[in-house]
């Protein structure tokens, strides 16, 4: 088909990106890509889905070591690590732009938006929601008290944009690199789907 | 793409022990060709200026690294941002990538060498110099310091290189590098007499060179990625990438400095310079037959990395036992060697008898239980391998720092300057018996996970 659309969502831990992408995908008739991804991924690279997991949306300290052999000074490996989080990443990005090639979809997170900055028919969402929402969310979903959603949720986001960060260049989060912000916590989940499905089809004049 | 995916698939199906061959054969060449060039280096030092140079030398050894650690840092940061960049095709950024990394090391290589000239005597001090050595130590570090710029940059572009989807020529680099550099301390020390600045001045004159040739291959405009204006301004994002990746690997590097040092320290006051020169000796001796081995756990590392990722713990296990086998077998040669003709391998370091003695003596205790060294380095290899990074450090750094300093502290307050030397074997051993339970706790776990 020619008017294939792509639909990026990022999202701040429970705002309800999730669902939204969802939501999304089943308006548009779109496939959704949230943790099938890792799937993917493993796929592609032979590896089993364990290790995506394992690294998915991370960027740890010691992990730079990876690429370096321990006892030997300066030289640097002859061969390149494929479990440096860096080439998993390249892992994931091309099963993402496999997956951007079949059909219309909807990515949540793990920086498609980067990956896919040249594709065309692209449109960039950010989700976010107040964090007494987010608090209120996280609570229900995993049924822990307010502190540890709190912690839960500023701890889970400095990761996130630790990653984005790193392998795009930009800032999560940061409104100029999306096509369309919103608060998912004025006007409900169901209303802002509808909200960002309306301004996805006066985007691609559908 | 279509290349490295088949690369990857032979790793999973190939027969082990021709795939080790395969990926660790050019490691061992590189590995070798460089530990071939530290022994000429100091045979020719030791041969015609003198045993106090050959101890002054290995004054300046931790210096040396300390600078290579900084270039390491930047060299292996910037790479791996790189090779991440143009994995994404995002050629722009890659090339400012490019540029941040010559100002960056322009930048920390002059502060380098600044400081270190401004200092370099109390340094050297520190580090264990003597009255004797001293002067030579300086006179090395002075010709040494002012190249610093180059080396970092030489370094810097290498690693670059490899990033860019060019192994080979980083490869050709470094041989080179290392060949010009025996045929120039040669011409220099041997020839020319210029003493122990003569083979200061044989590794920044190999090194610029090979810069010279690094820098025309980047500035090849049909090249993705090549120098041009306007990349070369520092932006904070990349900066802080480049620092990120690096510091680990710099903290790894910067560790065995300290050790070096302290070493160096205990063996001058418990054995004065000669001691040292000793120990610098027994080091190259070490080196070229661990050279080897870090050639083989190289060529293992993607082997078992890619069988672990794919759950072929078999085949992953194999390769281990394997790597561990040719390893050890190497280390056997070198230390049957080391125990049946330590004065003949110290002669062809130095003719003084004193430094003759202390060193045939200080290789046979150094070396006394070599042979476990294969399986420990191995077996912390694997480790790093698989993605299991911490383990892997706590093993590399369990030996240098929570055994043999402590070692090296305590045993010559009983035992003199032969208490130094037997810190070595002792804390070789007891790494090693650190590292077998836990290699076999985790096969233990791959079993499970076999069920």
């Amino acid at each position: 088909m020619t008017n294939k659309i792509i639909i990026n969502v990022g999202r701040q831990l429970g705002s309800g990106g999730h669902d939204i992408g969802r939501m999304l995908a089943l308006d548009f008739n779109a496939k959704y890509y949230d943790r099938e991804l890792l799937n993917l991924a493993a796929k592609e690279s032979g590896f089993s889905e364990k290790i995506f997991e394992q690294n998915d949306e991370r960027k740890g300290f010691f992990r730079g070591l990876l690429n370096v052999q321990t006892p030997h000074l300066s030289g640097g490996s002859l061969y390149k690590s494929n479990f440096s989080q860096e080439s998993l990443f390249q892992f994931q990005s091309d099963a993402i732009r496999k997956a951007a090639e079949e059909g219309s979809c909807v990515f949540v997170g793990r920086c498609a938006d980067y990956i896919l900055r040249d594709y065309p028919n692209v449109v960039n969402i950010f989700i976010t929601a107040s964090m007494k929402y987010r608090i209120q969310q996280i609570m229900n979903k995993q049924h822990i008290e307010a502190v540890a959603a709190k912690k839960f949720i500023e701890q889970g986001e400095a990761k996130r944009a630790a990653y984005y960060n790193y392998y795009t260049g930009k800032k999560w989060g940061h409104a100029s690199s999306y096509d369309l912000c919103v608060d998912s916590s004025v006007l409900g989940l169901m209303e802002t789907e509808k909200l960002i499905a309306t301004f996805i089809r006066k985007r691609f004049d559908l | 793409m279509a290349d490295n995916r088949q690369a990857a698939l032979a790793l999973g199906t190939k027969p082990v022990g021709q795939l080790l061959w395969q990926y660790a054969l050019p490691a061992i060449v590189a590995m070798t060709a460089s530990s071939l060039y530290n022994i000429i280096d100091r045979a020719m030092i030791g041969q015609v200026v003198g045993p106090e140079a050959i101890a002054g030398l290995g004054i300046t050894f931790p210096f040396m690294n300390l600078s290579a650690a900084f270039g390491a840092a930047v060299g292996v940061g910037s790479s791996t941002c790189i090779s991440v960049k143009l994995g994404q095709k995002d050629y722009k950024t890659a090339e400012h990538l490019l540029g941040n990394t010559v100002t960056l090391n322009l930048i920390i290589g002059f502060l380098f060498m600044a400081i270190s000239l401004l200092f370099l005597d109390p340094i050297l001090r520190f580090f264990g110099a003597s009255n004797v050595t001293l002067p030579y130590a300086r006179e090395f570090m002075i010709v040494i310091l002012l190249g610093n710029m180059i080396t970092h940059m030489y370094f810097g572009m290498n690693a670059v290189l490899r990033a860019a989807g060019k192994p080979k020529h980083a490869m050709y680099s470094v041989l080179f590098t290392v060949g010009m550099n025996i045929l120039l301390v040669v011409t220099f020390v041997w020839w020319f007499r210029w003493g122990i600045r003569g083979a200061a001045l044989a590794t920044v004159t190999s090194q610029s060179m090979a810069l010279c040739w690094q820098l025309w291959l980047f500035s090849d405009k049909k090249e993705l990625l090549h120098l041009k204006r306007g990349i070369y301004k520092l932006k904070s994002n990349l900066v802080r990438n480049i620092i990120a990746i690096g510091i680990s690997p710099f903290l790894m590097n910067a560790t065995s400095c300290v050790i070096v040092i302290f070493m160096n320290n205990q063996f001058v006051r418990y054995g004065g310079d000669m001691a040292v020169g000793a120990y610098s000796i027994a080091n190259s001796v070490v080196m070229v037959f661990f050279m080897f081995v870090i050639g083989i756990t190289q060529g293992m590392q993607p082997i078992v990395g890619y069988n672990y990722g794919a759950e072929k713990y078999d085949r992953m296990l194999r390769c281990l036992w394997l790597a561990i086998a040719c390893a050890t077998v190497i280390l056997l040669v070198g230390w049957s060697l080391s125990m049946l003709f330590p004065r003949q391998i110290a002669r062809i370091f130095t003719t003084d008898p004193t430094l003759l003695e202390l060193s045939a003596r200080g290789i046979k205790i150094d070396m006394l239980v070599f042979f476990v060294v294969g399986s420990q380095a191995t077996i912390t290899n694997f480790f790093q391998s698989i993605g299991k990074v911490k383990v892997s450090i706590f093993l590399s750094l369990s030996r240098q720092l929570f055994l043999l300093l402590p070692m090296a502290y305590v045993f010559p307050m009983w035992w003199d300057l032969d208490g130094v030397w037997y810190s070595m074997p002792v804390s070789d051993f007891g790494s090693f018996a650190m590292t077998i339970p836990m290699l076999l706790w985790y096969m233990k776990k791959f079993k499970k996970n076999d069920e």
